[in-house]
C-alpha cells in the first residue's frame, strides 16, 4: 500500500519539476560553487516574493478554467495612483497604501468579473481589454513620471528584516519581512482549495461548467469572486513591489503576466482547468527564478535568457500534454 | 445573382456598420483638419502603416476561425526579419540577396506557424498556451541572434519595398491588397476553408465526418507565420532595421480588427470583407487620433474601451437572436 503511495507521488507532476529543480541546482553548482550557499536563497526567495503573489492567483483562475492578463496592468495602475495621492495628501501609512489599493484593484477585477461570469465573454479577450484599458489609462491620464520618493514609515517596511546572515566575505544578506504575504497568501490557499467546499467548487467548476451547475454550485457567483479577488490581490502585489523596490512607476511591471502564466503552467497547473495544486505552483515559480537568476553562472548569456525561458515552458507543458495522452489512450478498468 | 448579393448584404450588416464608421471618421476628419489629413503625405502613410498589421490580421483570423488564437504571430515577424536580415548583411547586400532574405524570412515564418500548428494539432496544447509561449520563444529567439539592438546597415534596395510608391500609392498596399484577395480566395472557394470552418464549429464533429484536423491545424498556423513573415519584412523594411520587439502594440491591435471584423472569438466563423474594414477604420481612428494630437496612450485605452464593447453588443445581439429563435 505504501509502495504504491510513493511510486504515485514520484511520478506527479509536482515531483518531476522538484527533480528538474534538483538537476538544475546541481548542473549550477558544478559549474560555479558559490551557488551552493545560504545567500542563494535569500535572493532568490526575494525574486521570487511577487511571482508568488501573482502566481497565486493565476493559479486559481486558471483552475477555473479561466485566464488573467490583465493583473499586471491593475497591479500597476492602482499601486501607481495610491502612490500619487499618498504624496500629493501626505498620507504616510501603510495600511492606507494596502487598502486603497485594493479598493482599486477590487473595481478592475469586478469589470473582469462582469464580463466574464456574467456575460460569458473569452477571458483572454475580456482581461487583455481591460489590461489595455488600465494601462492606457495609467499612463494618459496618471502621467509617465516615476517616484522614488516614498514617504518614510511605508519606506521602513522595505527594510525591516526577519533574520539577517553575514557571509564569510562580510557581505550582509537579510530576509525581508514582506516574504510573509505570500507565505500566508500560500497557506490560505491550500488550506481553501483542499478543504473547504468552495474550493472543490473552484476545481469543479474548471473541470465541466455544466456539471458544477447541476451538482448545485453557484458557477457565477463563484466566478465573479474569483476574478474580484483576483484584482485585489494583483493590487496587493503592486503595492508589495513598489515597497521592495521603493520607487514606482506607471508600467514597470507590464509582461510579468508571461513569466506568471508559465511558472503555473509549469508547476502542473492545466491550462484548460480542473488541476492544480499549491504545492506545484511554488515549484514551478522556485524554477523559473532559478532560471532566471542563475543562467548567466552556467555560461549562458543573458540575451538567450528569454528564448531558455520559453524552451523550458514549452517542454513543461508538452510533457504535461503527452502524459494526460498517454493516460487518455491507456486501458481503462 | 441578384438575389444572392442582396442576400449578402444582409448578412453582412457588420461589415456596412464598419465600412459607415470609416465614412464617417474620414468626412469628420476632412471637416476639422482638411489641410493636415487630406495631404498625401498622410494618406501615404495610412497606406504605408496600415498593411504592417492588417496582414498580421489575416493570420490571427484564421486561427481565431479554426476555435485557436495565434498570439505568436508579432514574434514570428521580428524573428523573420531578423533572419532575413542577417542573410542579407551576410550576402553583401545585392538584389539576389534581397530575394534569398525573403525567400528566407517566409521558410523561418512557416517553419514557426508549423511548430505551433503541430504543438496544437498533435500534442492537443490549447492555442492560447503554444502561441504565448511561442512569441517568448521567438522573440527570445531574435533577442539571442540579435544580442539586444536593432539590426541595421540593410540594402538601400531592401528599404523601397515599404517606401517606394507605385502608381503614386505605397508598395505595402498592393501587397495587402492581394493578400486579402488570397486569403478571400482561399476561405470562399477552397475545400480546407470549408474545413476550417467546420472543423472550428465543432471540432469532434468534423472529425468522425472524415475531417484530417491535424491537416487543418498545421495549414492554418503555417499559414499565419507565413502572413506574419510576410508583415515582417514590410516592416523591417520599413525601418530598413530589424529588432525583436518591433509592433509590440499590434497584438492587441490585431485581435482588436479581428473580434471588430465579426469573427467569432468562439470559432467557425468570420469573412475577410470584415477584417479588412475594420483594418481601414482602425487606421483612420489611428491617424485622426495623431491629428488630433490626442495623448497617444490614450489609443491604448480606448483601444482596449473598443474590444470590450464590441464584444459586449455582439454577446448582446447574439443572446438577442438566439431568444427570438
Amino acid at each position: 500500500m505504501n509502495k504504491i503511495k510513493f511510486k504515485n507521488f514520484a511520478t506527479t507532476n509536482e515531483a518531476i519539476v522538484a527533480y528538474t529543480i534538483v538537476v538544475l541546482c546541481l548542473l549550477i553548482g558544478f559549474a560555479n560553487p558559490a551557488f551552493f550557499s545560504f545567500s542563494t536563497v535569500i535572493t532568490l526567495s526575494r525574486a521570487m516574493l511577487i511571482t508568488l503573489i501573482f502566481a497565486a492567483l493565476e493559479m486559481v483562475i486558471i483552475i477555473s478554467g479561466g485566464i488573467d492578463v490583465s493583473f499586471p496592468a491593475i497591479a500597476c495602475i492602482s499601486a501607481y495612483s495610491t502612490i500619487k495621492l499618498i504624496l500629493k495628501f501626505d498620507i504616510d501609512s501603510i495600511a492606507f497604501f494596502y487598502i486603497f489599493a485594493s479598493a482599486i484593484g477590487l473595481c478592475f477585477g469586478a469589470i473582469n468579473a462582469y464580463l466574464i461570469a456574467k456575460r460569458n465573454i473569452s477571458p483572454l479577450i475580456a482581461t487583455l481589454g481591460v489590461s489595455s484599458i488600465a494601462n492606457g489609462a495609467t499612463l494618459a491620464f496618471l502621467g509617465t513620471k516615476e517616484f522614488s520618493n516614498i514617504p518614510d514609515h511605508i519606506d521602513s517596511l522595505s527594510r525591516s528584516y526577519l533574520f539577517s546572515f553575514t557571509n564569510s566575505a562580510g557581505i550582509k544578506y537579510q530576509m525581508t519581512t514582506l516574504i510573509l504575504i505570500p507565505i500566508v497568501l500560500l497557506i490560505v490557499f491550500f488550506i481553501v482549495l483542499k478543504f473547504t467546499t468552495f474550493g472543490r467548487g473552484i476545481y469543479a467548476i474548471g473541470g465541466d461548467e455544466n456539471a458544477a451547475r447541476i451538482a448545485g454550485f453557484n458557477v457565477v457567483r463563484i466566478k465573479s469572486f474569483l476574478y474580484m479577488f483576483s484584482g485585489v490581490l494583483a493590487a496587493i502585489g503592486g503595492v508589495t513591489y513598489t515597497i521592495l523596490m521603493r520607487q514606482s512607476s506607471p508600467q514597470n511591471l507590464m509582461g510579468a503576466e508571461m513569466m506568471v502564466i508559465a511558472a503555473v503552467v509549469v508547476g502542473g497547473t492545466r491550462i484548460t482547468g480542473g488541476h492544480g495544486t499549491v504545492l506545484g505552483t511554488v515549484l514551478g515559480v522556485l524554477l523559473i527564478a532559478i532560471v532566471q537568476n542563475n543562467l548567466v553562472m552556467v555560461g549562458i548569456p543573458t540575451s538567450y535568457q528569454t528564448f531558455v525561458v520559453g524552451l523550458i515552458i514549452v517542454m513543461g507543458t508538452g510533457i504535461t500534454s503527452i502524459r494526460s495522452k498517454h493516460i487518455a489512450n491507456s486501458a481503462k478498468i | 445573382m441578384n438575389l444572392d448579393l442582396i442576400k449578402n448584404r444582409n448578412v453582412n450588416k457588420n461589415n456596412i456598420m464598419l465600412l459607415g464608421l470609416g465614412v464617417a471618421i474620414f468626412i469628420i476628419m476632412s471637416i476639422l483638419e482638411p489641410r493636415i489629413f487630406l495631404r498625401s503625405a498622410n494618406i501615404r502613410g495610412m497606406f504605408v502603416q496600415l498593411p504592417e498589421y492588417g496582414i498580421l490580421c489575416y493570420g490571427m483570423m484564421l486561427a481565431m476561425i479554426s476555435g485557436g488564437i495565434d498570439l505568436s504571430l508579432v514574434g514570428i515577424a521580428n524573428l523573420a526579419s531578423i533572419v532575413a536580415a542577417s542573410v542579407m548583411i551576410g550576402q553583401d547586400g545585392s538584389p539576389f540577396s534581397i530575394v534569398l532574405g525573403i525567400i528566407a524570412a517566409l521558410l523561418v515564418g512557416a517553419t514557426c506557424g508549423l511548430f505551433n500548428g503541430f504543438l496544437i494539432g498533435y500534442l492537443k496544447i490549447p492555442a492560447m498556451l503554444v502561441t504565448l509561449c511561442g512569441l517568448q520563444l521567438y522573440i527570445g529567439l531574435g533577442l539571442a541572434i540579435t544580442k539586444g539592438p536593432a539590426m541595421t546597415g540593410l540594402p538601400e534596395a531592401y528599404g523601397n519595398i515599404a517606401n517606394k510608391l507605385f502608381l503614386g500609392i505605397p508598395i505595402p498596399f498592393y501587397v495587402f491588397v492581394v493578400v486579402t484577395a488570397v486569403i478571400a480566395f482561399i476561405m470562399r472557394s477552397t475545400i480546407y476553408g470549408q474545413q476550417l470552418k467546420f472543423m472550428g464549429t465543432n471540432e469532434t464533429a468534423s472529425k468522425y465526418s472524415g475531417i484530417n484536423n491535424l491537416k487543418v491545424t498545421l495549414i492554418t498556423y503555417m499559414t499565419g507565420g507565413i502572413l506574419g513573415a510576410i508583415s515582417g519584412v514590410l516592416i523591417s523594411s520599413h525601418y530598413n532595421s530589424a529588432k525583436s520587439d518591433y509592433g509590440s502594440s499590434y497584438t492587441l491591435l490585431t485581435l482588436l480588427i479581428v473580434v471588430l471584423g465579426g469573427t467569432d472569438p468562439d470559432g467557425g466563423e468570420g469573412n475577410v470583407m470584415g477584417v479588412a474594414f475594420a483594418v481601414l477604420l482602425l487606421q483612420l481612428v489611428s491617424s485622426a487620433f495623431n491629428i488630433l494630437r490626442i495623448n497617444s496612450f490614450l489609443k491604448t485605452f480606448v483601444y482596449g474601451l473598443i474590444l470590450v464593447l464590441t464584444m459586449l453588443i455582439t454577446g448582446y445581439f447574439d443572446v438577442r437572436g438566439r431568444d427570438k429563435n
